[in-house]
């Protein structure tokens, strides 16, 4: 196949502008050589021999084109204590709003909807117990949920290799999981037996709703995938999954301009995150 | 980056007023953000600070006038930052609407460059 | 541990009856309102009272979740009891009317002949947003006839924005002329320029 000449400085706009307007991804200037890769790579595995054919490719989504796209711009590992920003806004922000109002022992619910293999949850679980004060104060229920039931099987058996351990501290790993041969570790039967996990299918809210209300809703590097009418489904099931007042916390690279006015924005020290309104007093 | 170099925080969804509105401010002297509507320019301006804000009304997920009222609510810095308004729209209740919302100025589109300059310079208080 | 484990499964969900959903979509309590038009979604026939309640709904995210109920129903009849929408006063119900419109690549594929030859300026204008859910050549086509006829500084610039992203070598001539026509506009000349250097430029290899 002949080599392909770079996109010229029209299509390379044209595509950031498409994908900035879809996604809210910035692609600058910095960032080009990355960006004409990606395009280079992307038209060899979808046989397009011309800007213009994988430009409609990426416009129609066929495929999954604009994750795949975007793929290589997103660390899409996943992996232990991944985007701690919002770990720290949990602790030094999100909690402290929660429990304005209730009592000791009252139960504070955290959900991971796109929990994938697990790291996810039981991060916030490690987190919490080593980072909040307050944790034996109030009784928390930490629920992961993921449409792929591969996945949550992993979850459940808590089975994790070196590389998603890497930014955990030997002290936490040796608290909270046990060595297992082959470079393996297990997350401790106590911790995974306080995580419950189920299939969800987040654009459904006959699969949603049962699940009920809670303080604080994770969905991260999902959302934005989704055409316009699932995110929008997803989105309000989402909000009624929340307490009024309560708090959802997207990806890094998303944000909810590009999925739905339902929600606030609140900007903490940590990071934005979105609130479902409170209740209006009137 | 200059210190006393102002910053125009452009929100239309319009990819190419936005691209219009950046390649006369900065030839200005103008920084220039862009938002896509009125949602991400309020992300936008909880984290860096704007002189001004060039708004248009339609656009979707929040309007114009929306982000408008949303920020004279509140009670920080925000409340007071100055405002140009753009619609296609000319009737006088759009800009007695524009008005009431918390505009300080309101331009029919297509906006002309000689306006926007003026306009953009006479609300951050710069000095051509 | 602090952290609880809850056995699953949940609380039940019932849904409301077609009656109860018709009357909830006018109760005078937002949460009942809310509940009623998301439920709305999977009853037959829901699209006319949906339709009906729109207009006179007062809370934005109540009338948010009313057309997202429209575009779940997703049929020609939902769709069709949108279009009214595009005319309303009320810029908030015209931008949610053209979002969940722009949702529906049904809609945009049976409704935009019709739409972007509208008497109404203000619903052309809009309407060239619903060219993006097209296919390319199909999205061309259509703006280009749009903009051969239209007098309207402001709904060809709507145009010319689509066309950036959509247009293809045959949308050129159009373009040129256009600008001929609208030479004293220097925004849309702006933006011709701009559209016609993306459009030539995606042309030039394939």
């Amino acid at each position: 196949m002949a080599e392909l000449p770079a996109p010229t400085e029209d299509e390379f706009r044209r595509l950031c502008e498409y994908l900035y307007r879809r996604t809210g991804m910035i692609f600058t200037e910095a960032k080009r050589y990355y960006v004409e890769r990606r395009i280079f790579d992307r038209m060899a595995a979808t046989d397009c021999s011309s800007f213009a054919t994988y430009f409609a490719r990426l416009r129609a989504d066929t495929g999954d084109e604009i994750q795949q796209f975007v793929n290589a711009f997103t660390v899409n590992e996943t992996y232990f204590y991944r985007e701690d920003y919002q770990l720290k806004c949990l602790t030094n922000d999100l909690m402290t709003e929660r429990v304005r109002g209730k009592h000791s022992g009252d139960m504070i619910r955290i959900w991971s909807a796109a929990c994938s293999t697990g790291e996810e949850p039981y991060s916030i679980a490690i987190w919490l117990l080593e980072n909040w004060p307050s944790v034996d104060e109030f009784a928390i229920e930490i629920v992961g949920s993921d449409i792929d039931t591969r996945v949550l099987e992993l979850a459940r058996t808590g089975t994790y290799g070196k590389r998603a351990l890497m930014r955990l501290p030997p002290e936490l790993i040796g608290k909270y999981f046990d060595a297992l041969p082959g470079e393996q570790w297990r997350i401790s039967p106590q911790l995974r037996d306080s995580v419950s996990f189920t299939s969800v299918n987040v654009v459904n809210p006959d699969q949603t709703g049962p699940h009920g209300r809670f303080d604080i809703v994770f969905c991260r590097n999902v959302l934005i995938y989704f055409d316009d009418a699932s995110r929008r489904v997803a989105a309000e099931n989402l909000y009624e999954n929340l307490f009024p007042g309560g708090f959802i916390c997207l990806g890094h690279t998303e944000s909810m301009s590009r999925i739905s006015p339902l929600f606030e924005v609140r900007r903490f020290a940590d990071a934005i995150v979105y609130q479902r309104p409170e209740m209006k007093r009137s | 980056m200059s210190a006393d170099r102002k910053t125009i925080l452009v929100v239309d969804d319009a990819a190419l007023v936005r691209v219009y509105y950046r390649s006369i401010l900065e030839k200005s002297g103008f920084q220039v953000e862009e938002a896509l509507n009125g949602l991400e320019a309020l992300e936008i301006l909880l984290v860096k600070a704007a002189d001004l804000l060039v708004v248009d009304i339609n656009m979707p997920q929040m309007d114009g006038l929306t982000l408008l009222r949303l920020l004279r609510e509140r009670e920080d810095a925000l409340a007071s930052i100055p405002a140009l308004v753009t619609s296609t729209e000319s009737e006088e209740a759009d800009f007695a609407a524009a008005r009431a919302a918390g505009a300080n100025f309101y331009l029919v589109k297509p906006v002309e460059r000689e306006q926007l300059v003026e306009f953009a310079r006479m609300l951050c208080g710069v000095v051509p | 541990m602090p952290l609880v484990r809850k056995p699953t499964h949940p609380t039940e969900h019932l849904k409301p009856s077609p009656a109860e959903v018709r009357t909830g979509l006018v109760s005078a309590d937002a949460e009942e309102r809310w509940a009623a038009a998301r439920a709305a979604a999977e009853l037959p026939g829901a699209e006319t009272a949906l339709a009906a309640a729109l207009p006179g709904e007062s809370d934005p995210r109540v009338r948010e979740a009313m057309f997202t109920s429209l575009v779940r129903i997703g049929t020609r009849d939902s769709m069709a009891g949108v279009l009214p929408l595009l005319r309303s006063d009320d810029s908030a119900l015209r931008m949610g009317a053209l979002d969940a419109l722009r949702s529906s690549p049904l809609a945009a594929h049976e409704f935009l002949p019709q739409l972007l030859s509208d008497p109404d300026a203000d619903v052309r204008l809009l309407s060239c947003e619903l060219a993006r859910s097209l296919p390319g050549e199909e999205a061309s086509r259509s703006l280009c006839a749009l903009l051969a006829a239209e007098s309207q500084v402001n709904v060809c610039a709507a145009a010319i924005e689509v066309l950036a992203e959509v247009g293809d070598q045959a949308a050129l001539a159009t373009l040129a002329r256009c600008a001929e026509r609208f030479a004293q506009v220097p925004f849309l000349e702006f933006a011709i320029r701009l559209a016609t250097d993306r459009i030539t430029a995606a042309g030039k290899r394939g």
